[in-house]
């Protein structure tokens, strides 16, 4: 599958997944607000059952929303839209980011919730807190879930965007002079009066035009630049040597040269005001030296408490280890949940970082899908009763164990998955 | 000749056969076809080995430890020792995969002071393993009741450290240490 393919695929999954945190959450509040009115302890547990898997989902929506926004600005096809505001979408992003970060906190809270009703005994009681704290958070996701949804409706409305380069760009010539290498190119554009504009030659959805770029301040673009590869006078953030996989994609002829550009700084944008909160927090984590090592460090962490959890319950109830009820490993949950709390945020920070990365990588949706099956696999060992009743020295029901196999199988395939991302994908 | 100047240069000419040896490492068959075969088997896969096995060794003895430390009351420490042969297969899983991976890239690896900081780690995080293994799952045998002695948090808390620091470690090597060419 090509790189137009698998945005176009994700564009259309966010178009359609959008609507599930939305009217999923309102439905879910809707029943917990019933249940908490009416008292019903069935109600109450399944809206935070709502809330848990709504929450699973968003994941998917929320990364499937980078791809939606290359389509739109302009990796996609030449009949889409002829541009589409980058105000609208900054604006979309960033109460998108919110109402998702929102949505995490009451989806990690609602799951603690079912994660205590198990331990409800005839002596124990629920902590009064957490049902408080799951409806406080949950009215806010939700209204502002319904904000973004909003600002998101307004993207389609396109405002024309002349000249600049685009992600997807291939780039031949400056000032009609052949480019050879990136660092051919980046002398060529610092040489260049900032301020002039330059026509640069470039290969646009299989077609070479020349397109007008204004020459901006490298030495004030480049403070927001941390890779070597970029071409920072030229406004472009990310340049990559043209492969012949890339070539062929792109609609090039076999043997074509040049550069492609991987990545777009905003027209004008010059501070964290402008580009946006999203923005801002990709650049800090592109540009400041040691976020990225650090989250890669937790990330390797939070896998560990992850697999801990994976290794311990699912191996108990497939035998090791029988002397030990099933209620007891249960106790370690809520550790792999903080693992994969870390985990989530840590990948977050690399998505907001270089979306770019992700969005055309097939690997990282198979990833997503694989976390959202996780999280409904998880549903198995809070709320079945199969799986609680395993006594000690007992053996597990034969739908515990599938149920352990799948689990253990999926986390083996995030794993995989989020490992492979550079060598399968063309991520780093 | 100054005996300074002689011990200097016998210094370096151990730093050139000490280098040539990495370099004679580095160019074996099994290092070229790891870091230069392209294939999903080679360094991805092998890295990919090493990440399931650090995942499987470092969350079993995560659990033990938060077990010793009381975090998870209602898991007894004992039975735990049931994942023993899981966590030293996963280990002796990594040191060859490790093995492997520093050998393709042994001029890089063997001179950087951060591996040398990741393998003090693990050292003393067997050393801690094996300590705690002897003095909280040894004899009397495994019984629920088996006491923590004084020092069980001590070394719960030294395996922690130590995993979490040679993980970090770890994975700084993509980032620190000058490479020698």
């Amino acid at each position: 599958m090509d790189v137009l393919q698998i945005l176009e695929n994700s564009a259309h999954v966010h178009l359609l997944l959008n609507h599930v945190p939305t009217i999923g959450f309102g439905i879910g509040l809707v029943l917990f607000l019933t249940g908490l009115a009416a008292k019903s302890d069935v109600l109450k547990r399944t809206s935070l059952v709502m809330f848990f898997v709504v929450a699973v989902v968003a994941i998917a929506t929320y990364v499937s929303g980078n791809a939606a926004e290359a389509v739109l600005a302009g990796t996609g096809r030449a009949d889409f839209p002829p541009g589409v505001s980058p105000a609208a979408i900054r604006a979309h992003e960033d109460a998108a980011l919110l109402a998702f970060v929102l949505m995490e906190v009451t989806g990690f809270f609602a799951w603690l919730a079912l994660w205590q009703w198990r331990r409800v005994t005839a002596t124990t009681r629920l902590p009064g807190w957490n049902l408080p704290v799951v409806l406080l958070l949950s009215i806010a996701t939700f209204g502002l879930m319904a904000r973004a949804a909003e600002l998101g409706g307004e993207i389609n409305h396109p405002e024309l965007r002349e000249g600049g380069l685009r992600q997807g760009d291939v780039i031949q010539s400056f000032n009609g002079q052949a480019v050879t290498s990136d660092e051919h190119l980046r002398t060529l554009a610092a040489a260049a009066q900032p301020g002039s504009t330059a026509s640069i030659g470039v290969v646009r959805d299989g077609r070479a035009r020349t397109v007008p770029v204004e020459i901006v301040d490298a030495a004030a673009a480049e403070k927001r630049v941390a890779r070597t590869s970029d071409a920072a006078s030229l406004g472009v953030r990310v340049i990559e040597p043209l492969t012949q996989e890339l070539a062929a994609q792109f609609g090039l002829k076999p043997g074509a040269e040049g550069l492609m550009v991987a990545q777009v700084y905003e027209q004008g944008a010059q501070g964290p005001s402008e580009i946006g909160t999203a923005r801002a927090i990709g650049l800090w984590v592109t540009s400041v030296t040691w976020v990225w090592p650090t989250a890669e460090t937790l990330h390797f962490v939070g896998l560990c408490m992850l697999f801990m959890v994976v290794v311990i319950v699912d191996l108990r109830m497939l035998g090791v280890m029988k002397s030990v009820p099933y209620s007891a490993v249960y106790q370690l949950l809520p550790i792999g949940m903080l693992g994969f709390g870390l985990n989530l945020l840590t990948g977050i920070l690399f998505f907001l970082g270089v979306p770019s990365q992700y969005v055309k990588n097939n690997v990282f949706y198979w990833k997503m899908l694989f976390v959202v099956l996780g999280g409904l696999n998880l549903l198995y060992f809070m709320l079945v009763d199969a799986a609680w009743s395993v006594g000690a020295g007992e053996d597990a029901p034969f739908s515990a164990k599938v149920a352990a196999v799948s689990a253990i199988f999926i986390w083996a395939a995030v794993l995989f998955c989020g490992h492979m991302l550079p060598f399968i994908g063309n991520s780093f | 000749m100054e005996p300074v100047a002689l011990q200097d240069r016998s210094s370096s000419r151990a730093r050139e056969i000490a280098l040539e040896f990495l370099k004679a490492l580095e160019t074996s068959g099994l290092s070229v076809w790891v870091r230069e075969s392209g294939s999903l088997w080679s360094f991805p896969g092998i890295l990919l080995v090493h990440t399931y096995g650090m995942g499987i060794m470092v969350g079993v003895i995560l659990a033990i430890d938060l077990s010793i430390l009381g975090f998870v009351p209602a898991l007894p420490l004992a039975p735990l020792q049931k994942f023993f042969p899981l966590v030293w297969t996963a280990f002796w899983l990594n040191a060859i995969t490790g093995t492997i991976l520093l050998v393709a890239d042994a001029t890089t690896k063997l001179t950087n002071p951060d591996f040398g900081a990741k393998m003090a780690f693990i050292v003393l995080a067997v050393i801690n393993q094996r300590m705690i293994q002897k003095r909280l799952f040894g004899d009397p045998g495994p019984t629920p009741s088996t006491p923590s002695p004084a020092n069980g948090k001590m070394l719960a808390w030294m395996s922690i450290v130590c995993w979490l620091g040679a993980i970090t470690a770890g994975r700084l090597l993509a980032y620190v240490g000058t490479v020698v060419k």
